[in-house]
């Protein structure tokens, strides 16, 4: 191995080595953008505009289906699997009982008018997945503080969590309101089954002229 | 024949080089149709920043598929290999770091269809993999490295 000549081919080698498997990824990566370029993937949200597009923002865009609009006419969007059948939008009932938030293994969907009957009946536990500074500075009367980012990394929050046989309901921001989605999924890992996320969130809430509460206390 | 030259024997190579080939065409295949779960799974690994996980999600696969036709082909294969080896590496270091970070999420590694999670059966899985790419990309014994006085005459990359 001493030879001069084998090492220089060695390194040699090895550079080329490099080139081919960058050539390699790079010929992916064009085929994989031409493809999508071109359209040929079927569906056009997936053009070039998509590399750049506000992942997060499409996903809530997506994901709020209000009232009784069929998932159909809402159009179908992968993102929407992360609630995976908006059918189990739980619309609160004129003049009825609390609409039933019933055992999934999934997250469901609630409305404000069905988080406002389960807040005014304390039947619900709800969560604020947002900042804690946010929730300070208003939340919806009852709910308690969970923000995602401290959930994320302490599971045994969600595990300890006591509902007092109640379901849940999940808020954050509205909008891009990917917090209360992922602490949902989290919360039915964690063992929950009567999950619910309210996509509209805050922002839907003051929207509708419902009480709220401010400072540190639910 | 000790292990050494058995895995190095061009069959036991080739072998490995269409094991490697079909697992990334698969995996490949399986995620093209699908871009916008695919970059929700990447999302969820919480590994890439927000706005690269589109572009990631667009070209991901098709390097997959590229990298896998090499291998299949048996052209450019070794390039194709070392590739291989490098993008399971990658995959297998997010799996561990989303399992050490105690996140329960779709692999997305086959796309949705697949619906595996993340965890130490999926890494054990993957190491498995790494060690058929690593014969592969190791390649067949070269003329340089045969114990035999013909390697002067063929310095060069023989392998590819």
């Amino acid at each position: 191995m001493s030879d001069p000549t084998f090492r220089a081919t060695t390194v040699e080698s090895a550079s080329a080595g490099l080139r081919g498997m960058a050539l390699l990824c790079l010929a992916g990566a064009a085929l994989g953008i031409g493809y999508n370029a071109l359209g040929l993937g079927g569906k056009d949200p997936w053009g070039l505009p998509w590399i750049g597009r506000d992942r997060l923002a499409q996903l809530a865009a997506s994901a709020v289906v209000s009232g009784s609009t069929a998932p159909e006419s809402a159009g179908v969007d992968p993102y929407t699997t992360d609630v995976s059948d908006p059918r189990a939008v739980l619309a609160g009932e004129a003049g009825g009982g609390l609409p039933e938030i019933a055992p999934r293994e999934e997250p469901q969907q609630i409305v404000v008018a069905a988080v406002q009957q389960y807040v005014d009946a304390g039947a619900a536990l709800l969560i604020d997945a947002r900042e804690p500074q946010e929730y300070e500075a208003g939340h919806i009367p009852g709910a308690i503080s969970l923000p995602y980012d401290q959930v994320a990394t302490d599971r045994q929050r969600l595990e300890q969590l006591d509902t007092g046989g109640r379901p849940i309901v999940v808020y954050c921001g509205g909008g891009t309101c990917e917090l209360s989605l992922s602490l949902a999924w989290d919360l039915v890992y964690a063992g929950q089954t009567r999950v619910a996320v309210y996509m509209g969130g805050y922002p839907d809430w003051v929207d509708a002229g419902l009480p709220v509460v401010t400072g540190a206390k639910p | 024949m000790s292990p050494a030259r058995w895995i190095r024997a061009s069959y036991c190579v080739r072998g490995c080089e269409i094991a490697t080939g079909v697992i990334l065409a698969w995996a490949g295949l399986a995620k093209i149709g699908d871009l916008g779960s695919f970059a929700a799974q990447i999302h969820n690994f919480r590994i890439l920043p927000v706005a690269l996980e589109n572009l990631a999600a667009m070209t991901l696969p098709w390097i997959e598929i590229v990298v896998a036709l090499t291998l299949l082909l048996g052209m450019r294969s070794r390039d194709g290999a070392r590739t291989a080896l490098v993008l399971l590496v990658v995959f297998t270091l997010a799996v561990v770091a989303a399992v050490t970070r105690g996140l329960d999420i779709e692999c997305g590694c086959f796309g949705t269809a697949d619906a595996s999670h993340v965890g130490w059966s999926k890494i054990a899985e993957n190491v498995g993999l790494i060690a058929i790419a690593v014969i592969a990309a190791l390649g067949p014994v070269a003329a340089t490295e045969r114990p035999s006085g013909v390697a002067r005459l063929e310095t060069g990359d023989v392998r590819s």
